[in-house]
């Protein structure tokens, strides 16, 4: 056995592992038999065999191994907890990272598009819409009058575009019924014949249909009037429109009937209003034949003033033309409708049919020849629109003489000054609204809006005034004319209710008309702040406010702010002098010059500071100073460097957060294909 | 490959750590019979085998059919000790050498020394062979197993097994027919 013995390697080997099949067995041993050679081999193998099972039965994994395996992998690895295990679990699973990856993705787009300012889905265009929508119930109209049973199932859209389909008969019997009485081989089968006569229908039909789409096409010139002049076989509806400014509206439509008349045309319709200030305006329609449209145009120059002027061309010989055929077309069909009727008659149900389809026939008949109809009177005159208005020579019947009075008042108790004009309300001073506003500091204003009978307000006015004092009083007077066509010098002026508005304040809000500030020193400063307030006492001043305080240094300051009337200003100032020694004075005058102020009332602020001597040294020298000075100034840098910091990580967090991840994912690709590529050659070098 | 095997072996790819374990226990004896077999040293050989279970549970989403758990593991845990072997005999000549010094040295001595000289003679054989001996003699596996363990297909296992021995014999010819 040759093969064996060149094997017999192989065959030794599994034999001596129990791995032949029992014929490859016996054909083995019959072989050592055989073969002196191959015995030998036999016997050494067995010897090998035998050793290498004693050298290897004591190295082997020992009983305890899986345990110890299994034992040290749990405390390598440990359980991960809760959710984290559970993400990291789930990214692992290939569906979950395609469909991360893909999340990740559509996020990055739809970021990219909402900083684009892109819409997030894209925009059908509506008239694009619109259009297809249009088509759509095109095929369908067609389809609609070709196919047996559709004439049920006109949408009412359809019925408002067509008058075709409108009155087509809503129950209807499949068009087979008309279709048998057709001139056709009665041997053919009902549905040939119902082929047949779809085909015959849409020659006929289709361009009906298209008949009703231009329809609308001319209908659209009749809304806006137009002429049309026969130029060399082109359709032109011509339309103008002009508007004027005329002396007399009457004596221009004169003007222009007669120009209508000159140039062959005819004024077709006028309409005028009268307006508020009483002037006439109105509406002129004159035909005038198109060849003469310019001459008439110039002659209407000649009325007024032009103020604009328009003219419009419209070529409509397409839809005229298309019309005309499609009426031609409409004519053949219902003479062949009509032979039907005359020879084919058999069947009654057959018979109403195509009396209902001559019916439509001549319906749609009608409506083109009236389309065009309609087209050739457009055309045969062109439309021009005259907007005619009177001139502003308006003299006003009345005049009205219209009072607005604004008044702000100062008040050391608003809400008695405001109560006091409430008082005042009788019928001939009405008190229309009143209000008074508290604010959360204290503050008190009040507003009041009066109707003051004309005789009686400058009175009432005066007695106001005398209530408080007046920051400023406005008056306005309007002269409003009345009626239209007027007396001119004679007309009559009438006074109208004064309306007066009151605002109310607290004199302490008033801004002072002068504000002097002053230092006096003093060593007794606790003293002289109280002389101070007794001076302020006699010279009718108001002490606003006080403070006293002492520092470490044992400085006392105090400080005083008062308000005198500006009569009281000077003696007080005078009277200051008295107290220590005056310096630093700083006055601040504020000039009004357009409102009318009271000057020896008007107040004026004073603050006084009455400071004791101290060695006064600036706080900002010395090394404290400048040693809190850096501190400082290291503490804001400190915060500004933390504000940088994180304007940096906002800044680039998300990219490196982006980066990573790809960098992550490309490194498990590139690892996985190494991997499997390392699979591959070993097998490849295995095998 | 029965359905309960593979069902575990999918669990367990899926992040089971209980179907994991399962596995441990089926495939670290011959994870350890192929490193045993590569390196030669029983502590290098346990600590190859520890190794792979951690980087095999770490990686193991890497696994795309999961009836192949197992040739995978055993192809992982063949590169750590190959890397490992590598690693700490960067020279593999003078071991040879020293392998042969040992033959001849102990073809002329006492039978005794027959142990040694199977063992060099099987440090020389090329690792393939090496590895499938190993799962032999260690775990009495049968062709078929020793052939998935290890990735080979089907009926390669016999003549690597043949090839591995016929080598053996013929380099230990004289001691073995002494025995005899």
């Amino acid at each position: 056995m040759a093969t064996t013995h060149e094997q017999i390697d192989e065959m030794l080997a599994a034999d001596l592992h129990d791995e032949l099949t029992a014929t490859e067995r016996v054909e083995f041993h019959a072989h050592l038999v055989e073969c002196a050679e191959c015995r030998q081999a036999f016997q050494e193998g067995k010897n090998m065999n035998r050793i290498l099972n004693e050298i290897m039965a004591d190295k082997r994994a020992d009983a305890g191994f899986e345990q110890r395996m299994v034992s040290r992998f749990r405390d390598r690895v440990p359980k991960r907890a809760g959710l984290i295990g559970l993400v990291t679990d789930l990214l692992r699973v290939r569906a979950v990272q395609l469909t991360a990856a893909a999340a990740i993705l559509l996020a990055l787009a739809q970021m990219g598009r909402m900083i684009t300012g892109e819409s997030a889905s894209p925009k059908l265009r509506d008239e694009d819409s619109a259009t297809m929508l249009e088509n759509a119930s095109g095929v369908d109209k067609a389809g609609a009058t070709r196919d047996a049973g559709v004439f049920a199932k006109t949408d009412d859209r359809l019925k408002a575009l067509s008058p075709v389909t409108q009155n087509a008969p809503p129950p209807s019997p499949p068009l087979d019924a008309v279709t048998s009485t057709v001139p056709k081989p009665r041997t053919e089968m009902v549905a040939g014949l119902t082929k047949t006569k779809k085909s015959e229908f849409k020659d006929e039909k289709a361009p009906a249909s298209a008949a009703e789409t231009t329809a609308e096409t001319p209908a659209e010139p009749s809304a806006s009037p137009s002429s049309v002049g026969p130029t060399a076989n082109r359709k032109l509806i011509r339309n103008a429109t002009a508007e004027l400014e005329v002396a007399s509206f009457d004596d221009s439509i004169q003007k222009v009937t007669a120009f209508a008349s000159e140039e062959k045309g005819y004024v077709a319709t006028t309409s005028s209003e009268k307006q508020e200030n009483g002037k006439l305006r109105g509406e002129i329609v004159v035909k005038v034949l198109p060849d003469n449209l310019d001459r008439f145009l110039g002659k209407l120059r000649g009325i007024g003033d032009l103020k604009n002027q328009a003219l419009t061309t419209e070529d409509v010989t397409k839809a005229y033309f298309d019309t005309e055929s499609r009426l031609k077309n409409a004519r053949l069909m219902e003479q062949r409708l009509i032979e039907i009727l005359k020879t084919k008659s058999k069947d009654v149900a057959d018979l109403l049919e195509v009396e209902k389809e001559l019916g439509r026939v001549r319906e749609q008949i009608e409506t083109m020849q009236g389309e065009l109809k309609f087209m050739d009177s457009q055309v045969a005159f062109a439309t021009v629109t005259i907007t005619l208005a009177e001139k502003n020579m308006n003299i006003p019947a009345a005049f009205l003489l219209k009072e607005k009075a604004q008044l702000s008042l100062y008040a050391t108790e608003v809400e008695k000054t405001y109560n006091e004009i409430k008082a005042l309300a009788s019928p001939k001073v009405q008190i229309t609204n009143a209000q008074i506003d508290r604010d959360n500091t204290g503050r008190v204003s009040a507003r009041l809006s009066l109707l003051l009978a004309p005789e009686e307000s400058e009175a009432v006015i005066a007695r106001i005034k005398g209530m408080a004092r007046v920051e400023n009083f406005q008056v306005q007077t309007d002269r409003v004319s009345q009626g239209g066509d007027g007396l001119g010098e004679n007309a009559k002026t009438e006074r109208d209710k004064v309306e007066l508005n009151i605002t109310l304040s607290r004199d302490e809000q008033e801004i002072a008309l002068q504000q002097t500030s002053l230092r006096i020193q003093t060593p007794e400063v606790n003293d002289k702040a109280k002389q101070l307030r007794a001076i302020a006492e006699q010279q009718n001043g108001r002490i606003r406010s006080s403070s006293f305080s002492r520092d470490t240094n044992g400085r006392e300051y105090a400080n005083v702010s008062l308000r005198v009337p500006m009569k009281n200003y000077n003696a007080l100032i005078q009277s200051l002098n008295g107290l220590g020694n005056v310096e630093n004075v700083s006055v601040r005058r504020d000039d009004r010059p357009d409102s009318q102020v009271d000057e020896a009332n008007a107040p004026a602020d004073v603050s006084i500071q009455v400071y004791s001597q101290g060695n006064i040294v600036s706080e900002e020298t010395g090394i404290w100073a400048t040693l809190r000075r850096t501190i400082g100034q290291g503490a804001a840098a400190l915060m500004w460097s933390v504000r940088m910091i994180g304007v940096a990580v906002a800044f680039l967090a998300p990219w490196a957060l982006i980066i990573g991840a790809v960098g992550w994912v490309a490194r498990r690709v590139s690892r996985a294909r190494t991997a499997r590529k390392q699979a591959a050659d070993q097998e490849a070098g295995r095998s | 490959m029965d359905s309960s095997e593979h069902a575990i072996y999918r669990a367990a790819i899926q992040g089971d750590r209980d179907a994991f374990e399962i596995v441990i226990r089926s495939v670290s004896r011959n994870l350890f019979a192929i490193a045993y077999g590569i390196l030669q040293n029983r502590e290098e050989a346990e600590d190859v085998v520890q190794d792979t279970l951690v980087k095999a549970w770490k990686s193991r989403w890497r696994v795309r059919d999961s009836d192949k758990l197992p040739a995978w593991l055993s192809s992982v845990a063949r590169h750590r000790a190959r890397d490992l072997a590598r690693k700490r005999r960067p020279e593999p000549l003078p071991e040879a050498f020293e392998a042969d010094e040992v033959v001849e040295f102990e073809s002329a001595g006492q039978k005794a020394d027959l142990d040694g000289e199977v063992r060099s003679a099987l440090a020389q054989l090329p690792e393939l062979h090496r590895v499938a001996l190993t799962l032999r003699y260690f775990e009495e596996l049968d062709y078929g197993t020793i052939e998935k363990t290890l990735g080979l297909t089907n009926g390669a296992l016999r003549g690597i097994l043949g090839r591995a021995l016929g080598l053996m014999r013929k380099r230990l010819k004289p001691a073995l027919a002494s025995t005899g």
